[in-house]
């Protein structure tokens, strides 16, 4: 096959309205899609403080056909370890429930409750939808801001940096039954883990990098272009890891250099040539330790 | 939630506005977002807007190829076919001999190869053949035209004025019909079988051939008074001389005229080793016939391999079937020894500056003299046309019939009527030429393009001279893209593939988003061994099988034009693309925001951001 | 069935008798022997309910909150420091108008670290929305816990428990245990007024414009006000089975009173053993009780104290830059009693950080209330030497 049809392999069921209030080319509204898609009607939505909050609608409206529950910054994996509780207690063994933040809402305040939902493997789908930065607030710098990138809190004198809160291994080191990167920009191989993550029981997780047109300073048609790219880039690999231990590789990751990715974005634009190569050196590293996490297991 | 409710109203204290009523004790939603007409936000707008695949707008036939691979990859073989045949005739021929043009403008050229166009349509043209024959065209019109010279172009023109309702009466001068294609392309290319059943498929829808009618011969001009038009595609059968010393003598003869006496059946005898003058598809045909005869053999060719205008396949194969190549050489001398031709001299060439169509001209190189010992040498650099036939009224440049672009022919007493018409008085009322006979590429697919071209012209005429409105007949209106030939589909206005706010611009490579395509390397022909190949006129090459066919139609980009692959659907986020009953798709404005990622990741290019209000 | 136990597990007695469905709780002292008990119920099958450990008191709150919005009967208890750190949630559970049930052993807030008896941990959180019930015995405590699930249910807010430290929680004494099927005629299962429902789906908690929010803290108001009536006829309706009445506000011995102490929690206990002492001895003294504190019960506070000429207010709180917390609010609420009839009000700040408040202290600041010319100043701080 040359182009691959995917048409037929996304399920129809449309659970997500128009009208919602994401800026033009957000990438969060098809993430919430594409794993609503995958979860199907079943699902109770749990969403803590993010751009979310607002993409939902306000009262009286949702953009969401399944149950949502709007909630505090740091408290997403709790209630949802509540309301896993509360089905089980009612019989309901079926409904799905989804804990959905943002990259603050997981990295920085969310991370006790996180953590403490991983490490009693609740049975709930953790996703992060990580625009690596507050965005909702007006781009303020999170763990998850990537090094060397603008924000309002990071001006370009002084650029953010820290490096990028490794996630995935922490997860990891909960060992938790079933964790996974994912891109809109691939849509089947997040439907794929979707799949996976509806047919493990206990805490799952799902980090998907949600490009920001406003935060990223990139134009609005390129989100799902910077998604791909973050991808080939090896900037964001699209990986799985079982138990915490298990880790693989689930799309090919052809290494493209670093630079057009980060030249395309105007958060980046203050960086000079070596800048760049450290980033790109720093990629690399991350990825031989990855590549050793898939070879020897961690 | 209705015990909530229950209590005091609230009190009321002036607050200069009616408090609200109906809100219920928790945040709790009730309507959905779609309330928002969030579409308002944009300024730009996405339009689905068919373009031109860069195949369809340089096939010289002018095949919507794009279309047909789209139905064919959507398993739909037999609309695949039809829409083929709308524009080209003869796919089972034009698969196997063009020159493809398209595969050079294929925008997957440059990424794992262009799709095999030639293949895909081979495959398509032998199941037409394969079929039972189809019915006769109902003639509807009550004019009558003249085909004369039964070659791809006339073969087209005849196929398309017949398809229109004309009484089609094709004057062919040797026994068979089908000119260049019987006579100058050698079997083990364009197998017998192959263009037999051709010949009687258009036989069979209505079209009167008759052989052994040479014009001036056996037919005079004024015999084609009885005719209301007649297109004259009496072909190229003359050849070039080289101009070399000795040309005419033992040993040395046309290329041409020896390919002719094999595909009658004869075995010429040329002995050992052969020399082949010229770089075209006709040297290509002599050095393989020859080979096939058991002779060695050279080509020498003036220029270097790139500029060989040969198709390189066919080059390919003369190298794997063991034909020599001397580039950057010229014959200067037939020697002969007691009247036997022995030897060529021969001098090496290098390229000279450009002249001044920019083309790097060949120049002697001095004490570049050699040898080659040669027992026959065969000339294939060009071929002319015999126009002795030719009333003095209709004008000819430099050996050949000017035309207008739909093949009316210039000369005396035109203007008095439709184009092509008052140019002879003792012959037919309008003239039409086109193919090798007129100032055009030679190769078929331009014949047949020609033929295409001269039916409309015909038809136009018959409507001018009817007092009929003509001004769909302009071809600007009916081209793929524009420089690209003219579509019957088109003028028709029946196109069975439904197009979305066509626009005739070709769809260049950077229009396309590639990283939706996953690399599939092309599917190459199958060839017979050389060493199989050799034992005789069997064909060469084998094509594709059927599956290999679809998963080149696979292969294929679309584009410019929508297949309906969903992408633009699965990656709007605002969710306002919605698939239609007909297979497109919609957008609604309500809620399209304007992003821009459909128009950005659509993998063909057929979707435009338009600014708002415009 | 009689049983002796300490206040802590009269709660946890109390709320598997109310078939709680979900609970989760972080150990704090000195609340940690409810949920101790409550692990045990758990894992013996005594009670079906899950039991989420969390990894914090907010985090704790945060899973009763999706377990109640999901339809479920919910539980929690903790004390002072995780009680602040709920603060935000507390918010969001009444916000939500979830019937949460809470118990919460009053310790006093760090620094420094104090593990003993005060009220500042609830009274800090009385602006979140929540019902505040404070006890004065482990028997109280017991059919409070019951009350409290009938309470929350029926006006759709959270519910506070509130115990001293160590003086209820860590205290012995014999409590009855009703009977399951008392309990059940008494609480049946709960029937959310909405939830989040898959087949019935909404987003709860949206953002809410100027142009409503007012209106549902009005309707969150509104339940509060329902919420005294509502005390009233639960209390009736426990007094009717069971024989014992635990009202919003309790006046006791105060027929011709000239001087009423008004108290909360266990000090009552102590006031009460005065208070016999006193009357015996022919004094016209009495007692008023202060159980509820949100919904604050302005009414019956009123007209327990309306035309007592003296009234001593024993806070076991402090309002840094203003007094005890009980007394101001007693003050604004009697405000508003004609002049003749508003009582001398003195308000006693005392008890902080489990100091121990003795019948002598009691007898003390009754002497030092009659003898009082005027109220010298809102705060009268007992036992501080400057």
């Amino acid at each position: 096959m040359s182009q691959t049809m995917i048409g037929p392999i996304i399920p129809e069921q449309q659970l997500l309205d128009s009208g919602h209030l994401a800026c033009p080319g957000c990438a969060a509204p098809l993430a919430m899609e594409m794993v609503l898609k995958g979860l199907g009607k079943d699902t109770i939505v749990v969403l803590p403080a993010c751009c979310w909050s607002i993409v939902a609608g306000p009262w009286p409206q949702s953009s969401l056909r399944v149950p949502l529950y709007h909630t505090a910054f740091e408290t997403g994996a709790a209630v949802a370890s509540g309301i896993r509780a509360a089905l089980d207690q009612k019989g309901d063994t079926e409904t799905h429930v989804l804990a959905w933040a943002g990259d603050g809402g997981t990295f920085d305040i969310g991370l006790q409750a996180l953590s403490g939902a991983a490490e009693r493997n609740e049975n709930i789908l953790y996703v992060c939808y990580d625009n690596e930065a507050y965005m909702n607030t007006g781009i303020q710098r999170s763990s998850a801001t990537p090094w060397g990138a603008w924000t309002t809190t990071t001006p370009t004198d002084h650029p953010e940096n820290h490096p990028k809160k490794d996630i995935m291994a922490i997860l990891a080191a909960h060992r938790i039954p079933y964790a996974a990167t994912a891109s809109v920009a691939y849509p089947v191989d997040l439907l794929e883990k979707i799949e996976r993550a509806k047919n493990t029981q206990g805490m799952r997780f799902l980090h998907i990098l949600s490009p920001c047109p406003p935060g990223w300073k990139t134009g609005s048609e390129q989100t799902i272009e910077l998604g791909r790219q973050a991808v080939q880039t090896k900037v964001f690999p699209l990986m799985e890891v079982e138990d915490g231990t298990r880790w693989r590789f689930t799309v090919d990751h052809p290494g493209d250099p670093v630079e057009p990715y980060i030249r395309a974005q105007g958060r980046f634009r203050h960086l000079t040539e070596e800048q760049i190569g450290a980033i790109q050196g720093e990629v690399d590293a991350k990825w031989e330790v990855l590549e050793k996490r898939v070879r020897h297991g961690t | 939630m209705s015990e909530l409710d229950r209590g005091r109203p609230a009190p009321q204290v002036p607050t200069g506005s009616e408090p609200a009523r109906g809100i219920p004790p928790v945040a709790i939603s009730e309507t959905s977002t779609r309330v928002n007409k969030t579409g308002s936000w944009k300024y730009i707008r996405p339009r689905y807007q068919d373009g031109v695949a860069p195949c369809n707008a340089r096939c010289p036939v002018g095949i919507d190829i794009e279309g047909y691979m789209n139905l064919l990859r959507e398993g739909r073989a037999w609309e695949a076919e039809d829409l083929l045949i709308r524009e080209n005739p003869m796919p089972a021929i034009t698969g196997r001999v063009c020159d493809r043009p398209c595969e050079e403008a294929c925008n997957r050229a440059g990424l794992d190869g262009s799709v095999a166009i030639h293949a895909v349509e081979r495959v398509l043209g032998d199941d037409i053949l394969e079929r039972s024959l189809p019915d006769r065209f109902e003639h509807w019109r009550s004019e009558r035209m003249a085909v004369v010279g039964s070659g791809p172009a006339g073969l087209g023109c005849a196929y398309h004025l017949n398809r229109m309702g004309y009484h089609v009466t094709v004057f062919e001068a040797e026994p068979e019909a089908g000119g260049m294609l019987r006579v100058g392309i050698p079997e083990y290319r364009l197998p017998r079988e192959i263009l037999d059943r051709q010949i009687a498929w258009f036989v069979s829808q209505g079209i009167d051939i008759r052989c052994d009618q040479r014009l001036g011969e056996d037919l005079d001009w004024a015999d084609l008074a009885e005719f209301d038009a007649v297109f004259l595609s009496t072909g190229a059968h003359k050849s070039r001389p080289s101009g070399m010393r000795g040309e005419s003598g033992a040993g040395v003869r046309p290329g041409l005229e020896f390919l002719h006496e094999v595909n009658d059946g004869h075995l010429p005898i040329l002995g050992r080793h052969v020399a082949v003058i010229g770089g075209g598809n006709t040297a290509m045909d002599c050095a393989r016939t020859a080979r096939r005869l058991g002779s060695e053999v050279t080509v020498v060719y003036r220029r270097t391999r790139a500029e060989m205008p040969a198709i390189a396949e066919e080059i390919e194969e003369a190298e794997r079937e063991g034909v020599a190549f001397l580039f950057q050489a010229a014959p200067e001398e037939a020697v002969r020894t007691k009247g036997v031709l022995t030897a060529l001299v021969c001098r090496r060439m290098e390229m000279g500056p450009p002249d001044e169509s920019g083309r790097r001209r060949p120049v002697p190189v001095e004490d570049g003299e050699f040898r080659l010992e040669v027992s026959s040498v065969l000339t294939a650099i060009g071929e002319r046309s015999d126009l002795t036939y030719l009333p003095s009224t209709i004008d000819v440049e430099w050996g050949t019939i000017p035309t207008g672009e739909l093949g009316a022919v210039r000369g005396a007493g035109e203007g008095t009527g439709p184009e092509g018409a008052g140019i002879s008085e003792t012959g037919p009322t309008m003239v039409f030429a086109g193919g090798d006979v007129a100032d055009q590429p030679r190769t078929v697919a331009h014949a047949l393009g020609a033929g295409k071209r001269a039916a409309l012209g015909i038809d136009r005429a018959v409507h001018v001279t009817r007092g009929l409105d003509v001004k769909d007949w302009d071809p600007e209106g009916y081209r793929f893209g524009p420089d690209g030939n003219v579509s019957i589909t088109r003028w028709r206005g029946d196109d069975p593939v439904q197009r979305e706010n066509p626009v005739n611009d070709v769809v260049p490579g950077d229009a396309l988003n590639l990283n939706h395509f996953a690399p599939a390397p092309r599917q190459e022909d199958h060839h017979l061994p050389a060493r199989e190949a050799l034992t005789d006129f069997r064909e060469a090459n084998q094509g594709l099988s059927w599956d290999e066919a679809r998963a080149e139609a696979n292969r294929c980009f679309n584009c410019g034009v929508c297949n309906g692959c969903e992408l633009c659907m699965i990656f709007c986020p605002d969710f306002a693309i919605t698939r239609r009953a007909d297979g497109r798709f919609s957008v609604d404005m309500d809620y399209c925001k304007g992003c821009g990622i459909c128009a950005e990741e659509c993998p063909r290019g057929a979707i435009t951001m338009t600014r708002e209000g415009l | 069935m009689k049983k002796v136990m300490i206040g802590n597990h009269a709660v946890s007695w109390g709320v598997s008798l109310s078939r709680a469905q979900v609970i989760s709780a972080y150990p704090i002292t000195p609340q940690t022997q409810i949920v101790e008990e409550l692990s045990e119920m758990c894992a013996d099958g005594r009670l079906d309910a899950r039991f989420i450990k969390v990894e914090s008191e907010h985090s704790a709150m945060a899973a009763c909150i999706g377990a109640a919005a999901t339809g479920v009967r919910t539980f929690t208890a903790t004390s002072s420091q995780g009680l602040a750190l709920m603060h935000e949630v507390l918010h969001w559970a009444a916000g939500s108008r979830l019937p949460i049930v809470m118990a919460d052993i009053n310790r006093a807030m760090a620094p420094g670290w104090n593990i003993w008896t005060d009220q500042n941990d609830t009274l800090s959180q009385r602006d979140t929305g929540w019902i505040q019930l404070y006890c004065e015995t482990n028997q109280e405590v017991l059919d409070t816990t019951i009350q409290a699930f009938k309470l929350a249910e029926t006006v759709n807010l959270p519910v506070m428990i509130i115990l001293d430290a160590f003086f209820l929680s860590h205290t012995s004494e014999p409590v009855d245990i009703p009977d399951p099927e008392v309990v059940d005629a008494f609480l049946p299962p709960r029937v959310p007024a909405f939830q989040l429902d898959p087949d019935d789906p909404h987003a709860f908690g949206a953002l809410v414009r100027p142009d409503a929010y007012m209106e549902m803290r009005w309707l969150q108001h509104e339940a509060m006000d329902q919420a005294r009536t509502v005390m009233a006829e639960v209390t009736a309706e426990w007094a009717e089975a069971t024989g014992r009445d635990w009202p919003a506000v309790e006046s006791y011995r105060t027929e011709g009173a000239d001087l009423v102490l008004v108290t909360s929690g266990t000090i009552t206990s102590t006031a009460r053993h005065v208070i016999d002492l006193r009357r015996d001895a022919g004094e016209k003294i009495g007692l008023v009780k202060v159980k509820m504190f949100r919904p604050f019960p302005s009414a019956a506070l009123k007209s327990a104290l309306k035309g007592i000429p003296r009234v001593a207010v024993l806070d076991r709180n402090i309002s840094p830059g203003h007094g005890g917390i009980f007394a101001e609010e007693i003050r604004a609420s009697l405000f508003d009693v004609p002049m003749d009839d508003r009582p001398m009000l003195f308000g006693y700040v005392l008890g902080l950080g489990g100091r121990d408040v003795t019948p002598t202290v009691i007898e003390e600041i009754i002497d030092q209330t009659r003898q009082a010319e005027r109220v010298e100043r809102e705060d009268l701080w007992v036992g501080v030497q400057p």
